[in-house]
């Protein structure tokens, strides 16, 4: 793989990190950090591991996204303005493109990377069974148990 | 000594930085909801150096098996952080640190 796709990607990465630190406004802050979690997800599926890409994409540009949009939109700290209309254009125009080109990529395969259709899925989970039955388990412990305290403290009804 | 710039550097270099910029965005936000945002910040950070510490290796399964932990550990934190500020924000009315600290006496 060129060093230029490494620097470009890398670019793209700080640049969304960036915005998202720097900017006043949480939604702001919000679509950055999206952005963010697209391209390190992207640098993951280019570099050969597809899976984990995904798995990248679809946790932190998915879930976590729209569990920090709940938020926001809970405590009212946004009011989702992120400007005037040609600023939403732009915004869109890019999610557009950046989503064409990672749907691109992901069905087709960069050259050096092996296409999705010439992977069975044993090559495509292959790392997973690299863990211990009981380390498989700590996960899915650790998962469901966050999800079961997020559950709780969502909920509104509190015991006194 | 010449520094050869490859794919690994690039990548490594751009963590630190993630992870760094994380670490402070997280030191001086007046906003918990950008705490958490900073927190993901470093996540993406410590996943790009897990990833490029493999790039390497002939079979990069160990890097994928411990880049898939990071992934679901960091996310079950976050989502825990998220409903934490939540509850924090119907006791206390305000996100800001300092506001919170204040009328906690």
């Amino acid at each position: 793989m060129s060093i230029d796709v490494a620097v470009l990607f890398s670019a793209l990465l700080i640049g969304a990190v960036l915005v998202a630190i720097f900017s006043k406004s949480v939604s702001v802050s919000l679509i950055g950090l999206f952005y963010a979690s697209i391209a390190a997800g992207l640098i993951f599926t280019v570099y050969g591991s597809i899976l984990i890409g995904l798995l990248e994409i679809i946790t932190f540009a998915g879930t976590v996204s729209v569990l920090v949009l709940t938020a926001i939109l809970m405590t009212g700290e946004s009011k989702l303005d992120i400007g005037a209309s040609k600023t939403r254009a732009i915004i869109l125009g890019m999610s557009i493109a950046i989503v064409a080109v990672s749907t691109f990529t992901i069905l087709t395969g960069l050259p050096s990377v092996p296409s999705p259709s010439t992977l069975s899925p044993s090559d495509l989970f292959q790392f997973v069974w690299q863990f211990r039955p009981w380390d498989l388990l700590i996960l899915l412990v650790v998962f469901g148990s966050a999800m079961v305290v997020v559950t709780n403290l969502f909920s509104k009804e509190t015991v006194h | 000594m010449a520094v050869v710039i490859t794919d690994e550097l690039v990548f490594f270099v751009t963590a630190t930085v993630l992870i760094f910029l994380g670490i402070g965005s997280m030191s001086y936000s007046k906003n918990l909801i950008k705490t958490i945002m900073s927190f993901q910040v470093s996540v993406i950070g410590a996943n790009l150096a897990l990833f490029s510490s493999g790039l390497g290796a002939q079979i990069p399964i160990i890097p994928d098996s411990f880049l898939l932990f990071s992934i679901l550990a960091g996310a079950s934190i976050e989502a825990v952080g998220i409903a934490i500020v939540v509850s924090v924000y119907r006791k206390y009315g305000t996100l800001n640190p300092s506001e919170i600290r204040r009328l906690h006496g």
